[in-house]
């Protein structure tokens, strides 16, 4: 192998290439599914470059002494004896004692997982291991370099274990004594380095080591990582990591620090002139410093964006341009009998609608800049019902009430009684005619909101009698027979986490933990279509507001972007490192928002599947999205009790409402965007003024570029009430079309 | 009979770990949940320990069975989802093909009828008795699958086959939902269309249909039982 004479080149180009195949899709240290350690970090600055002098310390030995096993297992004898002459290394060596790892290349699956640390052979077989594991082309390209690199790097978290308390408190030390303004910067880098140290230490089985630094440090820590850490508490083996996706992933994937550049060089002098390799390694290898010039950052600012698992967003992360406008409003020729007006240009010509319909009006025929081609995805045309189901809606809006600070909307909750905290997820449909419920014990009820009842379609053969070309064949294909208040759906096998209604109303979506997500008719009250992809439990689902699409997401930590009419999906949103508990699709359908239990909101791109947005601050999993209605602006709740609002445009956080003090399950804006409804499990539903909210910011002096956001602490002044229900949470909210709010949740005496 | 004052000390343990884990709010009924997983997890790994070591030909149960049987029980039971860079693989690829075009409307959108839950999922056996048209009697056709024989009217668990009729305002096209094409609107069959050969059991206890139907029914199942596999050939596509 040639990449014997490798082993002695400088430590530049080990380094160059560690820091290379370091991105999110093909990280070199990939775990697959073996969950092999990949505590890799690039190669130690000062010794192995220089072998050529005689060796100092015994680290610099072990490292050699790996070096030399390398050698061996490739049978390259001269090359063994040349180097151990030169190092001038005594004969007999370690044995050999687990199997070889890396025999010609990325190769064999070594054995040695097992062994306690501390000797070079089981090193090189478990390091070797984890680069046979990936499959990154850069692995492949310069597979001259990474091997011994990856050797000596390995090697490096080896023999440390006692010392990781000593450089950990070093570091403490260090930042305390730093600037103000650095300070709060520097601080950001304590818990990824803590739970990295952690786990290296777990991997690396030095289990007591691993506890007593845990207990020692743990308590340091921001307090909205506490979740976190009390999971990482019980993982004291490295058997345990194995079954926790979230963790690994969060092994092998970078934390976004962004740090001004003042601080950074702060710490790196710090780091390199003192012998702490060994935390320069890890930040080097774990985590990814986004660098900016300017100001260091407040505490508050920091505190606001951080928080997810994976740090924070990088900043190119979140320039793609966004398609946020909506899409134009197909032109539909109003019914003759509402105004004189129509009567003259009812000839088939299309009319414009009327102006004081402003949120359906195309005002103008220019192609707003900010929104989707109306052919950038393929959307559905519409069928003669749905045009006169437009009309209904245009017909309702005028009777719309503007809402506003003055004028709060009614809200009318509804409870479902006897549920027994079995309630688990509620729509209404967009005409507010239906409400459905999925519950606990794998049902799915339909209520009728209206007096009128529901009712099944007649059979078959019924149909065949009927007159079909008479006015009203819509109520005889109807069979009365069959019409009652509520009507249950079976077919599930595990609660129903998610519902959604069909725009046009005909179907119904629900998602269950049984890992299928299923399609009923609501003309016949049967099952259709059983989707299965998510072989996990699905926690939400959502149809597109112009129909045929739906989208889910669930524990296997992706969202699948699926067409009624196939059976596998169509996009899979990939990139969150842990189950993705709320999914909604923006108003032009064109993207799809999804949020996580790694706290971090994402948004992705329906026509390529690229996560264009990634929203950062949340500090516990999300349950609840809502985009505004004229599609610039997204708020999200989580169980942190904090609502956050996002400007899509520009990718940065706007606004933060404070005042709910447990998890909040429901959003919704008001039909003009006027007001922002929240619904928590406190019982309360809080209304906000988003008006004022989004407004402030117009004026504002965006700090893109920088990314630093200023956020006002007005959270009392938006709060425009506060609703009490006697014990029952929230679960969903709904402003009908005359923007009246409707709420609904279960009993919970 | 008096509760007992203490708790036992499993349930006490159970408490402890349950706290050690900051879980401060839980139903009583979860310690007894947990305890009693706990058990069955424990005595299936150790189970299993015993046969792997007994396989081996060792006498006693030593830590590397149960790590194996820990290590086995894990793939099989507590699987996890798929690793990052496995799914980012999965989505790249699917992610290239662009999104299909939509056909105008064709009735309701659903996949091919294979992946769908509307077939029938019961057989009927050829009925023996001569079907005349002697209209008083009701000859019930023999069901090989008993799922479906007596239930009353609403819906079983996945089946039924009743096709979904959209609201369409024009006449209703031929829906392509099932296995047997409804030819609604098209006289060209004298009887009742095929479709309620599928029906039968759910309506007889709704009793929507007379008698008739039902015979007329059963004597147009075996018809179309040829033509029901060229329907099959028709439909039978994996479009995506």
């Amino acid at each position: 192998m040639a990449a014997v004479q490798g082993g002695l080149v400088d430590t530049d180009e080990e380094k160059d290439i560690k820091t290379d195949p370091s991105s999110d899709a093909c990280g070199n240290n990939n775990n697959a599914i073996d969950a092999k350690p990949v505590s890799t970090s690039p190669g130690t600055n000062a010794p192995s470059g220089n072998t050529k002098t005689p060796v100092a310390t015994t680290e610099e030995q072990q490292t050699l002494l790996a070096v030399l096993q390398f050698l061996r297992k490739n049978n390259l004898s001269e090359s063994v004896d040349i180097l151990r002459r030169e190092a001038g290394l005594p004969e007999d060596l370690l044995d050999l004692k687990g199997s070889d790892g890396s025999g010609s290349g990325p190769g064999g699956a070594g054995g040695g997982v097992g062994q306690e640390g501390g000797d070079s052979s089981s090193l090189l077989s478990r390091v070797a291991v984890s680069v046979s594991a990936a499959q990154a082309p850069t692995k492949v390209t310069s597979n001259d370099q990474p091997d011994v690199s990856v050797v000596l790097s390995a090697y490096n978290q080896q023999g440390d274990p006692a010392l990781y308390d000593v450089y950990y408190s070093d570091l403490k030390k260090f930042i305390e004594t730093v600037l103000d303004c650095h300070r709060a910067e520097l601080s950001q880098v304590f818990y990824p380095l803590f739970v990295h140290m952690y786990l290296e230490l777990v991997y690396n089985n030095h289990e007591n080591q691993a506890k007593a630094f845990f207990g020692r440090f743990s308590g340091d820590q921001e307090c909205y990582y506490e979740d976190d850490l009390r999971v990482l508490s019980s993982m004291t083996k490295k058997e345990h990591m194995r079954g926790n996706e979230t963790l690994l992933d969060f092994r092998t994937s970078k934390f976004v620090l962004r740090i001004s550049r003042d601080s950074y060089q702060l710490l790196k002098r710090h780091l390199q002139e003192r012998q702490n390799n060994q935390i320069w390694n890890i930040i080097q290898e774990h985590l990814y410093i986004d660098i900016f010039d300017g100001m260091p950052r407040s505490k508050s600012q920091i505190d606001a964006m951080s928080g997810s698992l994976a740090g924070e967003a990088k900043r190119d992360a979140n320039k793609s341009k966004v398609y946020y406008g909506l899409l134009k409003e197909p032109e539909i020729e109003l019914p003759l009998d509402d105004e004189d007006e129509e009567a003259e240009n009812e000839e088939g010509k299309p009319k414009k609608k009327k102006p004081k319909k402003d949120s359906l009006g195309s005002k103008s025929k220019k192609q707003d800049p900010n929104a989707p081609l109306q052919t950038r995805i393929p959307l559905p045309e519409l069928k003669d019902s749905d045009k006169l189901d437009k009309i209904m809606y245009m017909k309702e809006a005028t009777k719309k009430i503007r809402l506003g600070p003055e004028t709060l909307p009614s809200i009318c909750f509804y409870s479902f009684l006897n549920a027994y905290q079995g309630l688990t997820a509620v729509d209404f449909t967009d005409d507010s005619s239906l409400i459905a419920g999925g519950f606990a014990d794998s049902t799915v009820r339909v209520w009728s909101v209206t007096p009128k009842r529901l009712r099944k379609v007649k059979s078959a053969a019924d149909l065949n009698l009927i007159d079909k070309e008479s006015d009203d064949v819509l109520e005889r294909i109807m069979d009365e027979k069959t019409s009652s208040e509520s009507k249950n759906l079976y077919g599930h096998s595990g609660p129903v986490y998610g519902i959604s209604f069909s725009p046009d109303r005909n179907y119904l979506l629900s998602s269950s933990e049984d890992g299928t997500v299923r399609l009923w008719s609501l003309l016949t009250f049967t099952c259709l279509v059983g989707y299965k992809g998510h072989n996990y439990p699905v926690w939400d689902t959502q149809f597109s507001p112009h129909g045929y699409y739906f989208i889910s997401g669930g524990h296997d930590r992706v969202a699948r972007l699926w067409a009624t009419d196939h059976y596998q999906p169509l996009r899979i949103f990939a990139g969150h490192l842990a189950d993705v508990t709320c999914t909604r699709f923006h108003p032009n359908s064109n993207y799809v928002a999804t949020g996580s239990s790694d706290r971090t909101i994402r948004l992705w791109d329906v026509l390529t599947g690229n996560c264009v947005r990634i929203f950062t601050g949340h500090k516990g999993p999300i349950h609840a999205l809502a985009f505004s209605p004229n599609g610039k602006f997204l708020a999200s709740g989580a169980t942190d009790g904090r609502v956050l609002l996002w400007d899509i445009g520009h990718g940065i956080m706007i606004g933060e409402l404070k005042g709910h003090t447990d998890t909040i399950y429901s959003l919704r804006f008001s039909r003009d965007g006027e007001i922002l409804a929240s619904g928590s499990m406190d019982y309360t539903v809080r209304l906000w003024d988003s008006m004022k909210a989004f407004d402030d910011l117009e004026t504002d002096d965006f700090t893109a570029t920088t990314g630093h956001i200023h956020l006002q602490d007005n959270s009392q002044e938006l709060l425009l009430g506060m609703y009490t229900t006697k014990s029952s949470p929230v679960v969903h909210l709904h402003f009908t079309r005359r923007n009246l709010l409707l709420a609904a949740g279960s009993y919970n005496p | 009979m008096s509760a007992p004052k203490t708790i036992p000390k499993d349930a006490q343990v159970m408490m402890q770990i349950l706290k050690d884990m900051g879980i401060t709010e839980y139903e009583p009924r979860v310690i007894n949940q947990m305890l009693e997983f706990t058990y069955r997890y424990v005595t299936t790994i150790i189970e299993d320990a015993k046969i792997y070591s007994t396989h081996a030909k060792k006498s006693t149960v030593d830590a590397d069975d149960i790590k194996l049987a820990i290590q086995c029980r894990m793939d099989q039971s507590f699987t996890s989802p798929p690793p990052r860079d496995f799914l980012l693989e999965v989505a790249r690829q699917k992610n290239q093909t662009p999104l299909p075009l939509i056909k105008p409307y064709t009735g309701p959108r659903l996949p091919p009828d294979r992946y769908c839950l509307t077939a029938p999922n019961y057989r009927l056996k050829s009925v023996q008795k001569k079907v005349t048209a002697s209209a008083g009697r009701i000859s019930v056709p023999r069901l090989s699958v008993g799922a479906v024989s007596s239930r009353p009217a609403t819906p079983t668990i996945g089946s039924s086959s009743v096709p979904s009729v959209t609201a369409k305002v024009s006449t209703p096209v031929s829906l392509s939902a099932q296995r047997f094409t409804v030819q609604i609107p098209t006289a060209a069959q004298s009887h009742v269309p095929k479709t309620t050969a599928a029906t039968p059991p759910v309506l007889m206890s709704s009793s929507l249909i007379g008698p008739k139907t039902l015979l007329m029914s059963s004597s147009s199942l075996s018809q179309s039982d040829s033509l029901k596999r060229k329907h099959e050939d028709d439909e039978d596509y994996d479009a995506l």
